[in-house]
């Protein structure tokens, strides 16, 4: 006979155990609910951007191309397009867009966009989503063989390696993202080349100097909490400061340059460089902190100086953490919008921004400004810039992981 | 209490100590017994129980060594096994005197003693005495029984010298005496150094217990310088 | 005060404080030149504070500090005028775990020489430490290597080298064996057996065999009641785990603290 014991045997025990995979069994259930309703999410929101940024599109032409040439729009070369477009278009107007880039340099389906643009004049008259356009072809065939005899439907992509290059455009069809891409370029550059130095810097003097004492942990909880704050109070902060107090700096008044307020690219960098600076240090903090204590030990080991053991031996080895951590909070200001608006992004400009003193708009701000169009068109285009936002936030983040998967940690 | 294991080992080692002594013991009242009535019987069988204390003697010597080699003693636990190690060949080799004695009773075969024995089972039995309580004092660590138990060597000697002197006494009388006398002479010495390996075991018991080693008294070098004032 | 020569480095009433809390309380040793002494005690007895205390790693410890003296040449290593630095290129360390720097194997060793000014032949120096570290023939034809693809135990002896490299008159030990699979650790011993003719050797241990095995002296720490560590018993090796005098090292060597 055995004896007693306060665990169950034999079939109350299997009982037990069944019991406890039946349990086991729900929570799993639970959680892979979870991950299947944040997937659906993640693909409706992918779908819709996609959807909108592909379709059909049914315009008429204001004035007929045979009136400017013979050759059928399709089969104009670059040579037929110069002469077209020196003929009919107005001198000034000519001179300005010579001015903008020579004309004997554009290509082709640049001079086709600006001959169907400025000459011929395209008007969309309307633009379907691709699910539709996909679906219910015949219907929109046949309502736009009803509506608008003369108009021409073809299915198009919104997102085109023209649209990349394409400055900004009051006409939905022949605007691009250029201006937005560049503007966001030297905005996250100016950002990093102000955010990355000092963030660094003082998460080195808070992990490797700084006296732990009340004092410290004052500022720590400070910038932790600062990383939290949201961003149209750093908004507020860059007018007031950047945009206003400090002017003559970030219009370039005190370098000379006179065409300009400080509602520049400058003054948002700068405040998107102060929305990630938070981030970057605590990010470098924690970069810092990975840096195991016996390589410090080592180094001190051997009698070397606290600032030898930080050069030699803290920072490198920190290194590819920070900048993953820059990175990760490139992606950050890429996507803000709100401080932008604050501080003064342009929503209509056509002209690349050529310096820190320059007038912007980013990324974000175009598709802002795109969705509050009534026009359809125009959120088919915002629709691509997103895209192309989604693109660049990716490859950022890509990169983000391939930097720290090389530099894996070697201690 | 930590390392239970190794204290209970010890204890055992110790237990198995005082077997191999009351072994030893046995042989030695048992040899001089058998003498007394010449019982060449017996003395045989002395001889061949000798084998079992050296068996004895080797497995303890091997459960020491194994101690050593797994528990790594250190101190006390290292003063206890080295010297438990000493101790059981002092153990051994008072066996070999039992043994000698045994073989002296063998091999004067039919012959008569040369007297009456009275103070060889004297000796016998103060030696084997002085062998127990040393060994109880060695179980139980005591320094003071250990230090004084030598002190009784005395009386061994004294008798060891009576003997010599009737023996020395016989030969002059007649030289044909000279072998019997021999014989006993040799038991005697036998059992004088049994006493004096008691010493040994003592002194180790007090090494144990303290760390010092101190020679507790020489009763050899006593003997000799005695004999020498003699002359 | 003047030390007497036979000593490399002794401490007189050192004692070792964090905040309010004394760790290592009245050290007076006296660790002599050339000669292995080993530290040993139970976890927590502050032997390992002691012997950062030696080449002030202790700074490093947001509010230790230490009071009394710790003499090296006549000098106290923890007056005002000493700068740390200073005392750790006299006193080097080996550490608990092997932490070779995540460079090669020549830059290991060339790193320390060259912060403090070194000016001679350093492959010279290189060569000469590995072999003084028994590490020479391992490695000699991947010394631009990673340190990191050597073994355990010969990350320690690179480690070796690197303190013997600065050329210290000291050498602290931290448990150095402790990561070490056996083999690795007597190896360790072996070197030191070597390097103790050219250098004061200081080892805290908590492997009792090992002070046993290498070591000349012994000092023998404990806590007392309130929680301080000191030294209760230091003298030659082979009385501490023979004869010890203290009922506490006895104990402690013998397996039955606690």
């Amino acid at each position: 006979m055995k004896t007693q014991t306060p665990y169950p045997q034999g079939d109350a025990f299997h009982a037990s155990l069944r019991t406890r995979y039946r349990v086991a069994t729900i929570w799993q259930i639970l959680f892979l609910s979870a991950l299947l309703i944040a997937i659906v999410a993640l693909t409706a929101l992918l779908y819709k951007v996609v959807d909108g940024a592909f379709g059909y599109i049914a315009y008429e032409y204001k004035d007929d191309p045979a009136e400017f040439t013979p050759t059928p729009v399709n089969e104009l070369t670059k040579e037929e397009l110069l002469v077209i477009l020196k003929e009919e278009l107005s001198s000034g107007a000519y001179n300005k867009l010579n001015n903008e880039q020579p004309m004997q340099e554009r290509s082709q389906a640049d001079l086709l966009n600006l001959f169907l643009e400025r000459l011929v004049r395209i008007d969309t008259k309307g633009t379907w989503s691709m699910t539709d356009s996909l679906l219910h072809k015949a219907e929109i065939q046949a309502e736009v063989k009803e509506k608008y005899s003369n108009a021409k439907l073809e299915f198009r992509s919104w997102l085109t390696p023209q649209f990349l290059v394409t400055p900004m455009s009051s006409k939905a069809e022949f605007a691009g993202v250029r201006t937005a891409i560049l503007g966001s370029l030297w905005m996250v550059g100016l950002a990093i080349l102000f955010a990355l130095p000092i963030g660094t810097g003082a998460a080195i003097y808070l992990q490797e100097y700084a006296p732990k004492g009340w004092f410290t942990s004052l500022i720590q909880t400070n910038i932790n909490n600062l990383a939290g704050v949201p961003s149209i109070v750093y908004g507020m902060l860059g007018l007031a400061v950047f945009v206003r107090t400090l002017e003559a700096f970030t219009s370039g008044s005190m370098f000379g340059v006179t065409d300009s307020n400080g509602r520049t690219v400058l003054s948002a960098g700068l405040t998107m460089g102060t929305l990630v600076l938070p981030l970057i240090i605590i990010n470098a903090q924690e970069a810092i902190k990975a840096v195991p204590d016996s390589l410090r030990q080592a180094a001190y080991g051997v009698g070397a100086t606290r600032w030898q053991t930080v050069w030699h031996h803290v920072l490198p080895n920190a290194l590819p953490g920070i900048l993953t951590g820059s990175i990760l909070a490139i992606s950050r200001a890429l996507g803000e919008s709100a401080p932008l608006i604050v501080v003064g992004a342009s929503t209509f400009i056509s002209i690349d921004p050529d310096g820190p003193f320059s007038k912007f708009t980013a990324l974000p701000i175009q598709i802002y400004q795109w969705t509050t169009l009534a026009q359809s068109e125009f959120h088919a285009i915002a629709a691509g810039a997103i895209i192309v936002l989604l693109i660049l936030l990716l490859t950022l983040n890509a990169s983000a992981i391939l930097l720290r998967n090389r530099y894996q940690r070697k201690y | 209490m930590i390392r239970k294991t190794f204290e209970s080992d010890i204890q055992q080692v110790k237990d198995e100590v005082l077997a191999l002594g009351s072994m030893v013991e046995h042989a030695i009242i048992g040899s001089v017994e058998a003498l007394k009535k010449r019982d060449i019987k017996a003395a045989e069988k002395i001889i061949a129980e000798d084998k079992d204390i050296n068996k004895k003697r080797f497995a303890i010597e091997n459960q020491l060594m194994v101690l050593i080699a797994t528990q790594q003693p250190m101190a006390h636990d290292l003063r206890l096994l080295a010297s438990t190690m000493e101790i059981i060949s002092e153990l051994e080799r008072m066996g070999d005197y039992a043994k000698g004695i045994a073989n002296i009773n063998v091999r004067m075969g039919e012959e008569k003693l040369l007297k009456p024995l009275i103070d060889i089972p004297r000796m016998a039995e103060i030696g084997a005495s002085m062998l127990h309580r040393s060994l109880t004092a060695f179980v139980q660590e005591d320094v003071a029984a250990a230090n004084a138990i030598p002190m009784e060597d005395d009386e061994v000697d004294a008798l060891y010298n009576q003997i010599y002197r009737e023996l020395m006494i016989f030969i002059i009388e007649d030289p044909k005496n000279i072998e019997r006398a021999n014989w006993l002479l040799w038991v005697a010495h036998n059992l004088e150094r049994v006493a004096d390996r008691v010493t040994n075991i003592c002194e180790r018991t007090v090494f144990i217990a303290t760390g010092e080693f101190s020679e507790i008294k020489s009763s050899d070098d006593e003997f000799w310088e005695k004999q020498k004032k003699n002359k | 005060m003047q030390n007497s020569p036979s000593y490399a480095i002794e401490s007189n009433d050192l004692s070792i404080h964090y905040g309010a809390f004394t760790a290592v309380k009245g050290v007076n040793l006296k660790i002599e030149r050339l000669k292995i002494t080993a530290i040993i005690g139970p976890s927590g007895c502050g032997k390992s504070t002691l012997l950062r205390s030696f080449n002030r790693m202790n700074d490093f410890v947001p509010g230790c500090h230490a009071t009394g003296e710790l003499l090296m040449q006549g000098q106290n290593l923890y007056s005002k005028d000493i700068d740390p630095v200073e005392v750790r290129r006299k006193i080097g360390m080996v550490f608990q775990k092997p932490n070779p720097f995540p460079k090669s194997i020549y830059e290991n060793i060339a790193w320390g020489a060259r912060i403090n000014g070194f000016k001679g032949n350093m492959d010279e120096l290189v060569e000469q430490s590995l072999r003084s570290a028994a590490l020479w023939d391992e490695v000699k034809d991947k010394l631009q290597e990673s340190a990191y693809a050597l073994s355990g135990g010969q990350q320690q002896r690179l480690c070796i080298a690197r303190t013997i490299a600065i050329q210290p008159e000291i050498i602290l030990m931290d448990e150095p064996a402790s990561a070490l699979d056996p083999i690795s650790t007597l190896r360790i011993e072996e070197l030191m057996q070597e390097l103790k003719k050219n250098y004061t050797i200081l080892i805290v241990t908590h492997n009792m065999q090992q002070a046993a095995r290498a070591s000349d002296y012994t000092a023998m720490m404990m806590i007392d009641d309130q929680r301080a560590g000191g030294v209760i018993e230091f003298d030659d090796t082979k009385n501490i785990f023979t004869r010890p005098k203290d009922k506490r090292t006895e104990d402690y060597v013998t397996g039955r603290f606690g």
